[in-house]
């Protein structure tokens, strides 16, 4: 077999890499990344605009610094967590669905974004559920409309 | 699947072309230009059936699965599941026509 990293890929290689590409897992995996990186952009941002917990002025300048590093980066961390998490559930069920009705429209978003409300809010029990299940999936297909509206 | 379809299609033609004399063996020297010539003839006929199957088909799956608004060149991941479930149903609608054509036109010969 030629070297794979000094030619052109074959047809059969290409079908192959984009039937992987295209798979609803990988598209999980990617979607999960992404959302952790904004999600830690964000988290950090919004570190830097509330409002954080006094911090105790008794220790040196430098570990009142840390202190403050410490906290941004938690809350960075957590919200990427939060985002990485809601994005993989978003674009999974997305693909999945739109696998599963072999059309695509614009139900597709709003089924996936009412999954994802629902699932975020379980905690919050029924009404909790469908409340974000309609707020996540207006979100959702208002997103959708505003990209595909001039195709 | 292919083997279904082709044999589906040969044996469909092999049922109007066993109503043409068999080439014999040993016959006089006329006689051997037949074999060839019937199999000249009916290679052309497969390989019109499976082009006539292959347009028809590509026609058939553009008009259901394909979406008319083509804003990008890549096939969406809808698209590409309609294909592949359009040309699966095509070959076994084929096939299944197939088998009951092939019974019917056994039981019309029984009677």
């Amino acid at each position: 077999m030629s070297n794979p990293f000094t030619r052109p890929p074959t047809q059969n290689e290409r079908d192959a890499a984009s039937k992987v590409m295209d798979s609803c897992a990988v598209k999980t995996a990617f979607s999960g990344a992404a959302g952790y990186g904004i999600g830690a952009v964000f988290g950090l941002v919004l570190s830097g605009i509330e409002f954080s917990s006094p911090v105790d002025t008794s220790t040196s300048t430098k570990q009142q610094i840390k202190t403050v590093f410490k906290d941004m980066g938690n809350k960075s961390l957590s919200s990427a967590k939060n985002f990485a998490i809601m994005a993989a559930i978003y674009s999974g069920s997305e693909c999945m669905i739109e696998s599963y009705r072999a059309r695509n429209d614009i139900y597709n978003s709003v089924a996936a974004g009412c999954i994802t409300g629902g699932t975020l809010a379980v905690r919050t029990g029924p009404r909790g559920m469908a409340a974000g299940c309609a707020g996540f999936a207006a979100f959702s297909a208002a997103i959708d409309w505003y990209m595909h509206k001039d195709d | 699947m292919f083997g279904g379809a082709f044999g589906g299609g040969g044996g469909g033609s092999n049922n109007v072309a066993a109503q043409r004399p068999a080439p014999m063996a040993g016959g006089p020297m006329g006689q051997g230009q037949m074999d060839p010539n019937a199999q000249i003839a009916a290679a052309e006929q497969e390989m019109e059936m499976v082009t006539e199957m292959f347009a028809r088909l590509g026609k058939l799956c553009n008009k259901k699965c394909i979406i008319q608004r083509y804003s990008d060149e890549e096939l969406t991941k809808a698209e590409s599941v309609c294909l592949d479930r359009c040309v699966a149903k095509y070959f076994q609608v084929n096939r299944v026509v197939n088998d009951k054509l092939a019974k019917l036109s056994a039981a019309n010969q029984q009677q």
